[in-house]
């Protein structure tokens, strides 16, 4: 390129910015308030939010130069601002944003590149296979599974694997359900291993607002649906996961829904939206199940990262109600019900286990470590 | 022999939509006279700018996967000698180091031109708010004013509203490795002047004068008076909630503001209120002297950003909306419903009418294949071809077709 003028910004001067930044890409992580070396301009100063996001990285673990260069060069995607100077760093600049205190930036602003970066990553990383079998059995049970994507989804996986893949003539229809509050979870995170979700306590608050369970939550709404298709009498209503493994002809244990701290769901309904600007639809429902689920569910399991996801419990009168009508509509329906139908209802919670809704700070303390980490090398 | 590149990065609400319609329909024109304008289809240089920013827009990510490259490609790709035009407005919200990675994207042996086409804030605060209600803002004219004096732009609004408008600032983050004589700044005409003059501009900074183009505008991004952008603000906040994004589009945005309520003639136009005209003249005069310092070179006349303030006592505060002209706004927009409402019923009584002709032939397909079927199973065996005949003396026929 002829036209620019290289350099025509980057004066030979001493900033205590750049001092900053030099001592963030060799591991430092003194806050930007503390700091008080200098060093000379190379170029255009990196924008406040990548740096503390630099610095938060450091604090976290080892940072390859790779990935500090990465932070450093990769600007926040999306609306909202961008490159913000830092404050006292010389005189503050007469346009654009005004400076910060990288120390003040939400957690939610330093997200922004971090889950662009994670993204990154999980393109560039493996994924667990997609499930498939040997041969499929010409014996087995024809079934569908719907409901609970979240219960159903890794029992399908595992029944292909075992070369049962669900459809066929004359199936029968498990509308797989579980305690409306922990339904209404699962709900929600599964969306944000797909098509992608607003925040847990709008769409919460939306669904109580419009007393609506929605397509997914509604389990009479499912049912209905397939028994308008392949008749009443083969569509049956599943409470207790137990009598899976009997109802489906199979031995031994079946897979359970994957446990997450609700932080963790947290960081794949941020970094959904940003795989969609890197990869197709498609890949990105891939890489969101088969890449980011697997290092959630190793990094982030409940307890070690933080409470699971659980419906505030403001709301548990509401759910209670609506619990006890899904129950009486299902019962009135006629379908055939394993399980006693009182599972619909939100469970008793001891105080030993506390169940929490998605904080930003350990959203994004969850997506530092996995950057850390770096992307997938091995399926291990 | 370089090749030039004119990069046109806003900003939004200066007659953008009308000149890449131009250029979009002239590109084959324009190849002839050395001018390349890379575009598969209208939109392709908005995509390519969602891509470089990594912008998500109402569902286009996945069209917009590597468009930037494409577009840089392009660019790269063209002859030696030749003039590349990019042109997308939203370009002004890029961050300085994706201005970087752009320009770094074109390649080696190009002269870059920057190109800012811009009008006084006094009439852009208005259309921006204007333009967040056509996007399903439900933003008040107060809030929205609020939010954009804010200092710190820590909301969705006022960050994108200075990024895409702050021109010291756009240009510092586009044009901080250019020289000035490589900026080119386009100013858009006051109010009530010559309608062609704006055109004029454009055509004197891209080097299109004296081409013969067809200046027929398909598109065009009309604005909207008090009255009907207050009525389209209460829509929204009552059909936000039940009508989705993709309906949103044609129905409301396409349908009511842009072919009902911009084609209203009389309606009072939006205006700064009085109390926020000083400190926006303010603003824009520290602009101009600072632009001024640049020596960019200015197609038009920098002082036509200090816009003219109107009347004070004429203004029409859009949050309260004389109730006779929204009713009367009203009107037109029910009197377009039904109107489209008819046109659908009479679609979907024709497609019902095609429907009934498809499902009629198939049923008769299906009774032919079944026939066919049973006359086949029939022959393979003596009974049935006994049983074939005993029917066709049944029948008084002789044919054996079945």
């Amino acid at each position: 390129m002829t036209g620019p003028t290289a350099g025509a910004s980057s004066s030979l001067t001493s900033t205590r910015g750049h001092g900053w930044a030099a001592h963030l890409r060799e591991g430092g992580t003194t806050p930007w308030a503390a700091w008080t070396g200098e060093a000379y301009a190379d170029g255009p100063l990196p924008g406040a939010e990548q740096l503390e996001l630099l610095r938060r990285l450091n604090e976290t673990g080892e940072v390859g130069p790779d990935l500090a260069d990465r932070v450093q060069t990769t600007s926040a995607p999306g609306r909202g601002r961008r490159g913000l100077p830092l404050r006292g760093d010389g005189p503050p600049p007469a346009y654009g944003v005004a400076p910060v205190d990288p120390a003040d930036l939400p957690a939610e602003e330093l997200m922004r590149t971090a889950g662009l970066l994670l993204a990154e990553d999980l393109v560039a990383g493996l994924c667990d296979p997609e499930p498939r079998y040997r041969w499929r059995r010409r014996l087995r049970t024809r079934y569908r599974l719907v409901g609970d994507r979240w219960i159903t989804g890794p029992l399908r996986d595992e029944l292909v694997r075992k070369g049962r893949p669900q459809g066929g003539r004359g199936m029968t229809v498990y509308v797989v359900g579980a305690p409306l509050d922990e339904l209404l979870t699962h709900v929600w995170t599964a969306r944000c291993f797909g098509q992608g979700a607003i925040a847990f306590a709008p769409w919460l608050a939306r669904a109580r607002r419009e007393d609506e369970l929605g397509p997914r939550g509604d389990l009479r709404r499912i049912a209905g649906w397939w028994a308008d298709r392949v008749g009443r009498e083969r569509v049956e209503i599943v409470l207790d996961p137990s009598e899976l493994p009997t109802l489906l002809g199979v031995g031994g244990r079946m897979p359970g829904p994957p446990r997450l701290a609700a932080d963790a769901v947290e960081v794949a309904r941020r970094v959904g939206p940003l795989l969609g600007l890197l990869v197709e639809p498609e890949e990105k429902a891939r890489l969101l199940r088969r890449a980011l689920l697997p290092r959630l569910r190793r990094a982030a399991a409940p307890g070690a990262a933080g409470p699971a996801l659980a419906v505030p419990a403001d709301d548990l009168d509401w759910v209670t109600e609506r619990a006890l009508t899904l129950r009486d509509g299902l019962l009135a329906d006629g379908y055939a019900v394993h399980g006693d139908p009182d599972l619909l209802l939100p469970r008793e919670r001891s105080g030993a286990a506390p169940a929490a809704t998605p904080d930003p700070g350990g959203a994004l303390a969850l997506m530092l470590r996995l950057l850390v980490d770096g992307p997938r090398r091995s399926l291990s | 022999m370089t090749k030039r590149v004119l990069l046109h990065v806003g900003t939004p609400k200066t007659g953008t939509t009308y000149l890449q319609d131009v250029l979009f329909r002239n590109r084959e024109r324009l190849v002839g006279h050395g001018i390349c304008y890379p575009a598969d289809r209208f939109d392709a240089h908005f995509l390519a700018a969602l891509d470089l920013m990594k912008l998500p827009w109402g569902g286009l990510e996945a069209e917009s996967l590597g468009a930037w490259e494409r577009l840089a490609a392009a660019v790269r790709d063209a002859p030696d000698g030749s003039t590349v035009i990019v042109s997308h407005e939203i370009l002004a919200h890029a961050s300085r180091q994706q201005a970087d990675a752009a320009l770094a994207s074109f390649g080696e042996g190009c002269e870059v031109h920057l190109l800012l086409s811009v009008r006084d804030l006094a009439r852009q605060i208005p259309a921006e708010w204007q333009e967040n209600v056509k996007h399903r803002s439900t933003l008040t004219y107060a809030r929205f004013l609020a939010r954009i004096q804010d200092p710190a732009r820590d909301s969705q609004v006022g960050s994108w509203f200075w990024a895409v408008q702050e021109l010291p600032d756009i240009l510092d983050r586009w044009g901080h490795r250019l020289p000035p004589e490589q900026i080119h700044l386009i100013t858009v005409p006051p109010a009530g002047s010559d309608r062609t003059l704006l055109w004029k501009r454009f055509s004197n900074a891209f080097g299109l004068d004296g081409l013969e183009l067809d200046l027929r505008g398909e598109r065009a991004n009309p604005s909207l008076g008090v009255p009907e952008t207050a009525l389209l603000r209460r829509i929204n906040l009552k059909a936000n909630g039940v009508v989705a994004p993709a309906d949103y589009r044609p129905l409301v945005r396409e349908l009511l503001a842009h072919r009902v309520l911009s084609q209203r003639r009389g309606s009072p136009r939006l205006a700064l209120p009085p109390d926020v005209a000083p400190w926006v003249e303010q603003l824009s005069r520290r602009w101009v002297e600072e632009l001024r310092s640049r020596r960019y070179d200015v197609v038009g006349s920098l002082d036509e950003l200090v816009g003219v303030t109107g009347d004070p006592t004429a203004y029409a505060d859009p949050d309260r909306p004389r109730p006779r002209q929204v009713a009367a706004a009203s009107v037109d927009v029910i009197e377009a419903l039904l109107v489209e409402n008819a046109r659908a019923r009479h679609e979907e009584r024709r497609l019902h009418g095609e429907l009934a002709e498809l499902r009629d032939a198939y049923h008769r397909l299906e009774e032919s294949r079944l026939q066919r079927r049973i006359y086949l199973r029939l022959e393979r065996s003596l009974a049935g071809r006994v049983l074939l005949r005993v029917y066709r003396v049944v029948r008084g026929r002789s044919s054996r077709a079945a």
